[in-house]
């Protein structure tokens, strides 16, 4: 799993079936890399989150059918030390 | 398998129910040898109790999620995660350079 911030949402008008009524987040990771995410906890722009990657954690947290690897499986409140 | 060093700790309220109670830590990998995988850190769930600054192995991959169920005693292995701590190491022995093979072991990240 990888930390990152929320940086913005991505839209779709036309997308695979399987990502209907998906909210996708552009994460950026610590690293200064860019990731889009499923999200399904309700994080916003500014969050930091805890971005998971594969499809069998996909498939536990969103289904099957989604057409992407990334899933934030958590909003971080913080990291210590 | 990697080895890295814990260098902090996650706290999170909102999370995927299955992550309730589990310990997350912030890893900063050391010898790693998958350029796949390179990036500063990476966070593992922690069954065996691991603490900051320690040397970790660190399973990557979708065998941690049932290696970590596994490590907790569980049967349960729908944990939504691709990395978990597996042992706290103790020493590391290296091979001379030289004597590494053809490809040089790649190192990432703070070799402190």
């Amino acid at each position: 799993m990888t930390l990152g911030t929320v940086i913005g949402a991505a839209w779709g008008a036309r997308h695979a079936a399987g990502l209907d009524g998906a909210k996708l987040l552009t994460v950026e990771t610590a690293g200064g890399g860019r990731v889009v995410a499923i999200d399904r906890l309700g994080a916003g722009p500014g969050d930091r989150v805890l971005v998971a990657h594969g499809s069998r954690v996909r498939d536990l947290t969103v289904g099957e059918t989604a057409a992407l690897k990334d899933v934030v499986v958590a909003i971080v409140d913080g990291v210590s030390p | 398998m990697i080895l890295g060093r814990v260098v902090g700790e996650v706290w999170a309220t909102r999370k995927h129910a299955t992550l309730e109670g589990r310990k997350l830590l912030v890893i900063a990998p050391r010898y790693w040898y998958a350029p796949s995988h390179e990036c500063g850190h990476l966070v593992a769930v922690d069954p065996v109790g691991a603490g900051i600054g320690e040397e970790v192995v660190v399973c990557v991959g979708d065998p941690a999620r049932r290696a970590a169920a596994q490590a907790w005693g569980e049967a349960l292995v729908n944990l939504p995660i691709e990395a978990a701590v597996m042992a706290i190491v103790d020493r590391v022995e290296l091979a001379p350079v030289g004597e590494r093979g053809a490809r040089p072991l790649r190192t990432v990240g703070d070799q402190r």
